[in-house]
């Protein structure tokens, strides 16, 4: 089964192009522009792995990986944001985020560590 | 010691000698000036009751020898004298008790020496018109001046004159000069004391001691001698001070004087006083050796800690400076990499969709897949920029880093290779691969080690040898940094942990480096020590704890 994966990011173009891109490389990917939005497609659908930013708009990244965690505890997050602070870092790393990702990445990079993550979420390779 | 820091150590210097010396010197003066004022005083009261006791032992030798000669003159008469046998009898009966008398003669009213015995050949000289003889024959008795007489040697006679009838005649007889003069030497004292009579034109009748013979006249005036007895301060030519005791006799105008020399009688008080000079220049150098040190070490004590709170508030503005632009920075690479990820992500959604076809439907569609990518190549270029922009400000916060002490000195070494090649300075490693992984700040730890490399870098010449060694030992990693340069002289070693310390040229180093580094490896609870031998080298170690991971 192919890899599901959601991107949240209140960055338009960047969500748009990011999403029609995985697309491209056939993977089932969703994207949404805030926080609520993602809590909500994530009970309505499942998800092998998230892609977070984290300063938002309304409910930020954090709250938002925070509730990922104890709601759908199975799923895992990679945070992709523009922001290197060390806390924020730090923070993620202690909620249990697979990986910390600093923009502007490579979708290679960032197609990679999807993998890595549905590996880990599923125990095999993700096709 | 910096200028203001001298002045200060001057002031307190000079005020402290002020109030322990002062008091210390106006006591001390006092003290003298009242003990020599009373013994002054008391030399004046002896002197004075010494010339009074003086002046009526020769009143009264006087007066004997006159009423002696008057007793003889009223016993015997004219006719008994002139005989030379007599005269001679008479002689010895008067120096029967002492030898007083030197000859004895016989004048008739006319002044002719009508009897004489003595040692001398003055029979039937003629003595009218001398002073004596006028005198005595118009007062009946008289105690002479000294005069030179027909022998021509200083001498003074006592004459009386008998009424007798028909004609009065004189009986006179010179005094023993050598005993009285040894009467009146008996009021001399000590060894520069003298005592002597003038009369009232100031005329030597005894000889003095010092100062002229007999008969010449004395540097004063007797007429500041007032009537009695009293003691006055005064000069001699010389300008030596003495105090002279005066007191005019009472049956003779005659004026004793006793001098003394006012240094002789003041020479055990000016011993005393030589020896309280020494004992005050020994307080003097121990008072002053004493404030001098203490002031000294405490201003030393003083200008270190001004100095230490100095740097440290340098070094807290400067890293309060490196933290806030730190935070600068860091908020100037989130704001721009969000639109960079856009851009790139946009770019290369392009990329994805160029397809062959779309490059060969339009004459530049390699040219459109060619810039897509450069976007995105300068887009990674830009990142590479905003990283170590965030990687900066991340630097300047203190924080805890898991790391390996191998990878901060290659890459403190990274800084400054090209340099290094440049000058063909060769910079050797010896680094423990087994060193295990610590937890500090790897930035801070970073700088301290670049600013040792970069310190050995400036002290090796061209060609020079830098060695860069690691290990662990017990609960220490150790980074040593080994050079060949010049080395630190001695008398420097104490200073170059001090902030603003340099040697290099005004400008050039803010001084601030080993100060910055030493701070740094107390707050890692590490250390930072050296060895160094002047035009050999320099090794500095840098000592951390093995924090567990």
């Amino acid at each position: 089964m192919a890899v599901r994966v959601l991107v949240v990011d209140d960055e338009q173009d960047f969500l748009d192009s990011i999403v029609m891109r995985l697309e491209l490389r056939s993977i089932e990917v969703d994207g949404v522009g805030t926080g609520v939005a993602a809590l909500e497609l994530l009970d309505a659908k499942p998800f092998d792995v998230v892609v977070l930013d984290i300063k938002m708009p309304g409910m930020d990244g954090i709250e938002v990986l925070r509730q990922i965690r104890s709601k759908h505890p199975g799923v895992e997050v990679i945070v992709l944001t523009g922001h290197a602070s060390q806390e924020f870092r730090q923070l993620g790393r202690e909620l249990g985020a697979f990986d910390y990702l600093i923009k502007p990445v490579r979708l290679d990079t960032v197609l990679e560590r999807i993998q890595a993550a549905c590996r880990r979420r599923r125990g095999t390779d993700c096709s | 010691m910096e200028a203001r820091y001298k002045q200060l150590a001057r002031r307190m210097i000079l005020t402290g000698l002020a109030v322990a010396l002062i008091p210390l010197y106006v006591v001390g003066a006092a003290i003298y000036l009242y003990l020599a004022s009373a013994q002054q005083q008391s030399l004046r009261a002896e002197l004075l009751a010494l010339v009074v006791n003086r002046a009526s032992a020769v009143d009264l030798f006087l007066t004997e020898r006159t009423a002696m000669l008057e007793a003889l003159a009223h016993t015997a008469s004219l006719g008994d004298v002139d005989e030379a046998s007599e005269l001679a009898a008479l002689l010895r009966t008067l120096n029967k008790r002492q030898h007083s008398f030197v000859d004895i003669g016989v004048l008739n009213a006319d002044g002719n020496h009508v009897a004489y015995v003595g040692p001398y050949e003055l029979r039937d000289r003629n003595y009218l018109g001398e002073p004596w003889f006028e005198e005595t024959l118009s007062r009946g008795v008289d105690v002479s001046d000294v005069f030179l007489g027909f022998r021509g040697v200083p001498h003074f006679v006592v004459a009386v004159r008998r009424d007798d009838s028909p004609r009065p005649w004189i009986l006179r007889a010179t005094i023993d000069s050598e005993l009285f003069t040894t009467l009146v030497r008996s009021g001399q004292v000590g060894l520069t004391g003298d005592a002597y009579i003038v009369n009232r034109a100031g005329a030597y009748q005894t000889p003095p001691r010092f100062g002229g013979a007999i008969l010449s006249t004395a540097p004063f005036d007797p007429s500041i001698a007032p009537p009695g007895s009293n003691v006055v301060e005064r000069q001699l030519p010389d300008g030596r001070r003495i105090l002279s005791a005066f007191a005019w006799l009472e049956g003779k105008d005659w004026l004793l004087v006793i001098d003394r020399e006012s240094s002789e009688t003041l020479a055990p008080l000016q011993l005393a006083w030589k020896m309280a000079l020494v004992g005050l220049a020994v307080c003097t150098v121990l008072i002053a050796g004493a404030i001098v040190f203490h002031v000294r070490q405490m201003v030393g004590r003083l200008e270190a800690e001004d100095r230490k709170r100095v740097a440290a508030e340098a070094q807290l503005a400067h890293s309060a400076r490196l933290v806030s632009l730190g935070r600068m920075a860091a908020g100037v690479a989130h704001e721009i990499n969000n639109p960079l990820a856009a851009i790139g992500q946009l770019a290369g959604l392009m990329e994805d969709l160029i397809g062959e076809d779309f490059v060969r439907s339009s004459p530049h569609g390699e040219l459109f897949r060619t810039n897509v990518r450069k976007i995105q190549e300068h887009v990674d270029r830009t990142r590479d920029i905003t990283h170590r922009m965030l990687g900066f400000a991340r630097r300047m916060e203190p924080h805890q880093d898991t790391l390996n002490p191998n990878d901060v000195v290659e890459e403190a070494l990274s800084f400054i290779e090209r340099e290094a090649a440049f000058r063909e300075v060769q910079i050797t490693r010896q680094l423990d691969p087994a060193l295990p992984m610590i937890r500090s700040d790897r930035a801070q730890l970073q700088q301290v080690i670049l600013n040792l490399v970069n310190n050995a870098l400036d002290a090796v010449a061209n060609r020079g040898r830098i060695v860069v060694s690691t290990r662990a030992y017990g609960e220490v990693i150790e980074v040593q940094i080994d050079d060949d340069g010049v080395g630190i002289p001695k008398e420097l070693r104490d200073r170059i942990f001090d902030p603003f310390f340099t040697t290099k040229e005004p400008g050039k180093g803010s001084g601030l480096g080993l100060s910055i580094c030493h701070t740094i490896m107390q707050q890692l609870n590490g250390s930072i020590t050296f060895d160094s031998e002047p035009g050999r080298g320099t090794t500095f170690f840098v000592r951390l704890p093995r924090v567990p991971i």
